[in-house]
């Protein structure tokens, strides 16, 4: 109980500490392929710190990899199931992958319906911008809402 | 002025409060609810815990609503949602709150009759502007 408890902890200290790299990550790369020797130039991170990085952000979901073509270096990308698990979580992290994804300055105060790192519709309602994109009952399950920043159509409820 | 279809009044709080029962689902599943009248929500639909358990629903995202108390960031769901005596029947997002609530969005552009007397909520079907 006690060990599980200690590895629950390790866990989330573990993944908490991977969502900086990831969040820059997104901010220079967004959903495009890169590798280790491009996140150690754009983003200034010793060779060793992106190595843990990729090894740990892949095996917590955060990076695909992808098929290694011959000997050339292994590329990844950020997972897009990853923009779902956060929104729906929301907080600090939900601001910050918004920030990355680069939605905060052209759709700041309205909602966005996110499916992976695409935006597919946006509008200042809530309610219309629902309406659209879930009405269709094959709407996939992988779609998101959200708002960007604070909406300017806010819900209010005097709870 | 013709009074239509009527809902009793909760008493599971005092002094009583207007309720609305509507209809609501998910892919597979269904659910009469009988939310609280909240003139102060500017939204469609709150649900509460118990009707998002029953309908087995995950949430469709996060959204910063505004409340007394300042903001606050609520799960958002996606559900159908019905009543036939108002003649609505729409997909559309419920926000998730301690409690269900019906809020002004689906009360607007219709006339009630709030009887606190009788303890019920009723719709009007026709007035006579005099």
């Amino acid at each position: 109980m006690r060990y599980a408890l200690k590895w629950q902890i390790c866990h989330m200290r573990n993944v908490t500490m991977m969502m900086k790299p990831f969040f820059e990550a997104v901010r220079a790369f967004k959903s495009g392929p890169f590798s280790s020797t491009d996140l150690v130039k754009r983003l200034g991170y010793a060779s060793g710190y992106v190595r843990n990085f990729l090894s740990q952000a892949t095996r917590e979901g955060l990076l695909v990899p992808e098929p290694r073509v011959g000997k050339r270096e292994k590329i990844f990308r950020a997972n897009p199931r990853v923009v779902r698990d956060i929104v729906r979580r929301g907080g600090k992290d939900k601001e910050e992958l918004l920030n990355a994804i680069g939605l905060r300055s052209k759709y700041f105060g309205e909602y966005v319906a996110l499916d992976g790192f695409e935006v597919i519709d946006h509008d200042q309602d809530l309610y219309r911008l629902g309406e659209r994109v879930f009405s269709n009952r094959e709407a996939p399950g992988r779609i998101v809402v959200t708002n960007v920043g604070v909406p300017k159509k806010i819900i209010t409820v005097e709870v | 002025m013709n009074i239509g279809k009527c809902w009793r009044f909760s008493d599971d709080e005092q002094p009583p409060y207007p309720t609305i029962e509507l209809n609501v689902s998910s892919a597979d599943r269904n659910a009469a609810i009988s939310p609280k009248v909240d003139t102060g929500f500017n939204g469609s639909l709150a649900i509460g815990i118990e009707v998002v358990k029953k309908l087995r629903l995950t949430p469709a995202g996060t959204v910063l609503v505004k409340t007394a108390a300042g903001n606050r960031e609520v799960p958002v769901y996606a559900l159908n949602l019905s009543q036939p005596d108002l003649g609505i029947t729409y997909a559309t997002l419920a926000i998730g709150t301690e409690r269900s609530l019906v809020g002004r969005k689906i009360l607007n552009d219709r006339t009630w009759l709030l009887d606190c007397k009788e303890e019920r909520f009723c719709i009007i079907a026709q007035t006579k502007m005099s």
